[in-house]
């Protein structure tokens, strides 16, 4: 059995000052298999992986590649070995084509000077062939939505004959559909005997598609077992150390009269035709739909950060503009974008600065300066109240992991005071523990009688939290269901309609 | 690694700085600080590099400083020197031309002797008014208008004994352009003056037509350097772009030349080179006429692809003021003490006794 | 919340729990981290041996006024630095406004005074003349923002261009009235001692009025930086553009008025420019903006967007001055001056940007 096992980490340890992220784990992943890697956010499986890239220098342990010590220095030194990683947060070269990306640092040269652009276009579409990838080698990454760049990282990684390769989030930003179709191509490395460390949240996920699991917590190996062995139940424990039977909060909330009507909106840059639909106070409204079938535009263009071509917004009856960001906050509206990291935190601004940037007049004193003491207090609530993980309101930001960037964010929007929320994917990399407080508090807010609407690719979470469902389907409306009495197959069907 | 290189960069730079640092200083001495306006300077490299030898070898503690064109450096500069402890300035003026400057300066020195040189320091070139408000000062320079008065006559003889030559396009007139160093400055507006009103006069005693601006549209008669720095870059730039519309295909080519100082002279030449003129093996030479006679002028006139300079003497402007800081630091006041100073080209202005003049003289190789 | 004591104290004790190697880091990362000052230190302790008047109390009143005086630039330059920006225009900026104060404030009875109808120069006129310059300036400023926010561009292209078009504005303004590019000098009394009469003394250096009015401005950028919604605004959009037009930020006018606030420093520094000099020429302020650039960098304002204090710009300029003084005091020759002054913000920067690279 032993020349089974492709990889092996043992008694890995990292530690940053003040901080043991990592102590003594060790992982093993055999030829042909996938194996899960399950922990909490900070649990230490980014740090882990990152050690196995030479990302971060480990300070202890051994890693062997085929039986041989490895250490890898860089990431590309890896790649070339056979290891490749799918990253959770593409870092891509945006502005270039798709076989630039692939063929990135080891382009196939005429005579050792001039690109083989030739030879990189069919090798491309060799790879994107044999996986299954519909995707022009010549299109620019920008244009393309996120789950297909991620598509090009997994030929990417497969056109290295990667030995190992692993998946950090890799459905987080993907529809049903797309996930189906990640897991054929799962499938068929596992066939070819690729073994595969796969990193997610999401508990089906892993039940369907792997092998072993492994579970860590705080830093610490706590627990490897072959799949079938352990139950959902069993993985929740393991990781957070405590039972959690109900992974959605009770719904408590009485959805009131309308309060907000969308009418006939439409988008003059994208795809929008004639979104009309309704939220109720204290309601949360869910909004389903594929990758690109126009729910985060519907968001956006209600918040006025992106351009309507016609189409009325009405709050409690009374007609509104919303033309820029401002002017919708004035209106009590506040927008949870999709991309944290692009358009939701000031990565090197600290914790404070990014939770008061949305209420700066509250702290006003005096017609111009900012008390700092009420911009300390109003942070420190929001610290609390949403249990943030942070040494101090000092901290940037970036250094926070993605659930407690989250909450940051959360917070800065719930200090405007606001009374629709519209939140894009707010679970989005998010840890089990962190999205139940979550779930929580869009339920507490509907109690108090905000409208909430919300967008998210995880069906069982919107059936879970939502009172109504719209289903969006190619930039149009497809239908609207009852989250209580409906089904993951009729949300499916509307979410086709107009494809 | 990387901390290695930075500390290797730290070391480096701090042994760097001191290894540059002219060693030891004593108080007592006389300390002499000599400011330039510019480094970048052709004609004040000359100077600087004949002057640096003249101080050591009179044994002076000195150090030199290049405020880069910009007064407002040159201002802090001269405080700094001030503080610490330089009890002789030689002042490069780098604004000429408003007396504010020079009286500001005198102001900072107080009691401590000021030699000016090269650059003029009153309004229009008259100096006169600050030298005799502050007596702790001097200027030796050369008398502004003479190098132009030099030049003119130096075109007009050659051009009158030349006529049919360069006359290309038979039209009976010469078309001239004039490079003008800097806008303001008050040697250029003598040069750029009478370098060519003098030559007309010339021209006229002798029955010929004056000469004509090449550019009839033109709203000057002179292209000046932008940034004031007489370069020959600008000079080079001009000519090229005036040789496109102005050329002997057109029946309209540039006849003559005449740069205010021998850096736009040999940026003129290297642009008349590249159209095919001014080399060994060209059909037609442009005169080109500067002021200066840098070593590369001469060079330029012995190859012949130059035609004259006006010598302003480089190492003879360096030995009066290395005179005069002698002299003045034993105890004459700057007037005695450039009245002491030897030599033939030198002579007092008429209008003021604390002014010497460095005499210029025609140069064009023979 | 704040405590220094305890911070301290909780430092040591983690320095306690450290092991040798850790240890070891920690100074390395220590020195390395406060590289600049350190080597800051050993070349002031250098100049003082070699040249012991670099130390007094008249060279440091020199210092004093140097600082003062290329101050209000740097704060200016600071904020479009935050913006991921630059500006290129500062110098001609205070070029033109150095020569416009100049002309405004001249003396009466001047023979080459450039606009003989100008009444003779009274405190009300010198306020105005401030206010003048401080508003073309920052009307500069303006077009330089309008033109970066409205239409997303680098601001490097657009200050270039305003640069070039200023260049032309202080050309033509000092062909006016027949001054054929001549210098302006002859600026009235009071205006040269309103900017440059004497605060005090250190030693035998007076300390100069604008030393006061560089303190009370550095207090005044400070309060706008930090204590202000506009303040605010400016990090955010210098750290993330998109994010903070989600927030709610007015990313137009926030872009508009940083360039404009910039510009009006800029008036301010010519406002003083005209008297510093003696005389305002047609290249005075030229290439300004490079030391200003300079010193905010070495000052900690990173290119990378959305950091940078006051602090560090006031130090940044300290730092610039102390290396001018000394090398002057130093007379070191011209060529070396300028290799000694690339390679110092070369290593400045290096060993400050070390701060803000994510440790691995």
């Amino acid at each position: 059995m032993e020349q089974d096992v492709l990889l092996r980490m043992v008694d890995i340890s990292k530690s940053f000052p003040g901080v043991k992220a990592l102590d003594k784990v060790s992982l093993e992943v055999k030829k042909g298999t996938v194996h899960a890697l399950m922990g909490e956010n900070g649990a230490g499986k980014s740090t882990l992986m990152k050690c196995l890239f030479g990302i971060y220098s480990k300070d202890e342990g051994h890693i062997y590649l085929n039986g041989k010590e490895i250490n890898f220095k860089s990431s590309r030194e890896a790649l070339d070995n056979g290891v490749a990683m799918v990253h959770q947060e593409l870092n891509q070269a945006l502005k270039r084509n798709v076989m630039d990306n692939i063929w990135l640092g080891r382009y196939p040269k005429i005579g050792g000077i001039a690109v083989n652009e030739k030879k990189m276009y069919d090798d491309t579409m060799a790879v994107f062939r044999e996986l299954g990838i519909d995707v022009d080698p010549k299109r620019i990454m920008s244009t393309m939505p996120v789950s297909q760049r991620q598509m090009v990282e997994i030929a990417k990684a497969v056109s290295y004959n990667s030995k190992v390769i692993v998946f950090d989030e890799p459905t987080s930003s993907l529809t049903e559909e797309e996930v189906e179709h990640l897991f054929q191509i799962i499938n068929m490395l596992r066939d070819r005997g690729v073994g595969i460390i796969y990193i997610s949240h999401k508990m089906a996920e892993i039940k369907r598609i792997s092998d072993y699991i492994t579970v860590m917590r705080d830093g610490q190996w706590i627990a490897t077992e072959p799949a079938d062995k352990l139950e959902m139940s069993d993985i929740i424990r393991l990781m957070v150390g405590r039972e959690l039977t109900n992974q959605y909060p009770p719904k408590t909330n009485k959805p009131g009269e309308v309060y907000l009507e969308v009418k006939h909106l439409s988008g003059t840059y994208n795809q929008l035709q004639d979104v009309s639909f309704c939220a109720r106070r204290g309601e949360v409204l869910g909004l389903a739909g594929l990758d690109s079938s126009g729910r985060t535009e519907t968001l956006e263009s209600i918040f006025g950060i992106r351009t309507r071509k016609s189409g009325k917004i009405y709050l409690d009856g009374r007609e509104i503009r919303n033309h820029s960001a401002g002017e919708s906050i004035k209106n009590g509206f506040a927008l949870l974008t999709e991309e944290r990291r692009s358009t939701g935190i000031f990565s090197i601004l600290n914790i404070r600065d990014n939770t008061v940037i949305s209420s700066l007049k509250r702290h006003k004193k005096f017609g111009v300066y900012l008390s700092e003491k009420s911009q300390r207090e109003d942070t420190q609530r929001y610290i609390d109240a949403m249990h943030t993980k942070t040494p101090s309101q000092e901290t940037k930001i970036r250094s926070l992991s993605g659930g407690n960037q989250q909450k940051v964010i959360i917070g800065r929007w719930l200090l405007t005071e606001p009374d629709v929320l519209l939140l894009d994917e707010p679970t989005r990399g998010i840890d089990v523990g962190a999205k139940y407080e979550i779930y929580q508090l869009i339920l507490d807010l509907a109690n108090q009688g905000k409208t909430v609407i919300m967008v998210s690719s995880e069906m069982p979470e919107l059936l879970g939290v939502c009172d109504r469902i719209v289903v969006m389907s190619g930039g149009r409306v497809a239908g609207e269901v009852d989250a209580r009495n409906t089904t993951q197959e009729e949300i499916m069907t509307l979410a086709a309609k107009y494809v | 690694m990387k901390k290695l290189i930075a500390i290797t960069l730290a070391v480096l730079m701090v042994f760097g700085m001191a290894a540059c640092a002219n060693s030891g200083s004593s108080d007592g001495k006389t300390k002499v600080s000599v400011f330039w306006y510019d480094a970048k300077d052709i004609y004040l490299g000359t100077v600087r590099a004949a002057l640096n030898k003249e101080l050591e070898k009179l044994g002076f503690e000195y150090d030199t400083q290049d405020a880069a064109a910009d007064q407002a450096t040159q201002m802090e500069q001269i405080k700094t020197a001030i503080s610490g402890g330089s009890n002789m300035l030689i002042v490069n003026v780098v604004t000429s031309g408003a007396e504010g400057t020079a009286k500001d300066i005198l102001k900072l020195a107080g009691d401590i002797p000021v030699i000016f040189f090269n650059r003029a320091i009153g309004n229009d070139g008259k100096d006169e008014a600050v030298l005799n408000e502050f007596k702790n000062s001097c200027f030796i320079g050369t008398d502004a208008p003479e190098a132009g008065h030099l030049q003119g006559k130096m075109v007009g003889e050659y051009v009158v004994a030349n006529y049919d030559t360069l006359d290309l396009n038979k039209d009976g007139k010469i078309s001239y352009v004039m490079f003008k160093g800097q806008e303001g400055n008050a040697e250029a507006i003598f040069r750029t003056q009478y370098g060519v009103e003098d030559a007309n006069k010339v021209l006229k005693e002798n029955g010929k037509s004056e000469l004509v601006y090449f550019d009839p549209e033109a709203k000057t008669n002179y292209q000046v350097d932008q940034n004031g720095q007489w370069s020959a870059d600008a000079a080079k730039q001009y000519m090229e772009t005036n040789l496109i519309s102005f050329n002997e295909a057109n029946n309209n080519m540039i006849e003559l030349v005449i740069c205010n100082n021998d850096g736009m002279a040999e940026g003129a030449i290297a642009a008349l080179q590249a159209a095919g003129y001014n080399k060994k093996d060209s059909a037609h030479t442009i005169p080109v006429f500067g002021v200066d006679a840098t070593d590369n002028a001469k060079k330029l006139i012995s190859d012949g692809a130059m035609t004259g300079t006006v010598k302003q003497d480089a190492e003879g402007m360096a030995s009066a003021i290395a005179q005069t800081a002698k002299n003045i630091s034993e105890g004459k006041t700057p007037v005695e003490a450039l009245a002491a100073v030897k030599g033939e080209i030198f002579s007092i202005a008429k209008s003021c006794a604390s002014k010497l003049y460095v005499a210029y003289a025609p140069y064009t190789g023979k | 919340m704040i405590n220094p004591v305890k911070n301290i104290q909780r430092s040591a004790q983690e320095y306690k729990l450290l092991d040798a190697k850790d240890k070891k880091r920690y100074w390395m990362d220590g020195i390395l981290n406060n590289a600049l000052y350190i080597l800051m230190a050993i070349f002031v302790i250098c100049t003082a041996i070699l040249r012991p008047r670099f130390l007094t109390l008249d060279s440091l009143g020199n210092l004093i006024s140097q600082v003062a005086a290329y101050l209000p630039l740097a704060l200016g330059i600071g904020g479009c630095i935050v913006l991921t920006g630059t500006d290129l225009s500062a110098g001609r900026v205070t070029g033109l406004t150095a020569a416009i104060s100049a002309v405004l404030l001249q003396e009466s009875g001047l023979s080459n005074k450039m606009f003989n109808s100008l009444p003779a120069v009274n405190p009300g006129m010198i306020f105005l003349a401030l206010l003048a310059v401080a508003a073309i300036g920052a009307l500069i400023g303006m077009v330089n923002g309008f033109f970066v926010a409205k239409f997303s561009l680098h601001p490097f292209i657009v200050t270039l261009a305003t640069q070039l078009l200023t260049t032309g504005v202080i050309l033509w303004f000092f062909d006016l009235n027949g001054n054929n590019g001549q210098p302006i000098s002859g600026q009235d009394q009071m205006y040269k001692d309103f900017v440059g009469g004497e605060l005090f003394r250190m030693g035998r250096t007076p300390i100069p009025m604008y030393v006061l009015y560089a303190i009370l401005l550095t207090a005044l950028m400070w309060f706008i930086w930090n204590k202000t919604t506009f303040g605010k605004n400016m990090f955010a959009v210098g750290s993330n553009t998109e994010a903070a037009r989600v927030s709610g930020v007015n990313v137009f006018w926030t872009i508009v008025l940083v360039h404009t606030l910039a510009g009006a420093m800029y008036g301010y520094a010519g406002f003083i420019d005209g008297v510093r000099a003696g005389s305002v020429s047609s290249v005075s302020g030229m290439n300004a903006e490079c030391d200003a650039i300079a010193a905010c960098v070495i000052g900690g304002v990173s290119f990378v967007g959305g950091t940078g204090k006051i602090s560090g710009i006031v130090l940044g300029v300290l730092i610039l001055r102390i290396i001018f003084v000394a090398l002057t005091m130093l007379g070191v020759s011209p060529a070396a001056l300028y290799i000694i002054k690339g390679a110092i913000i070369l290593c400045a920067c290096s060993l400050d940007m070390r701060k803000y690279l994510v440790k691995k």
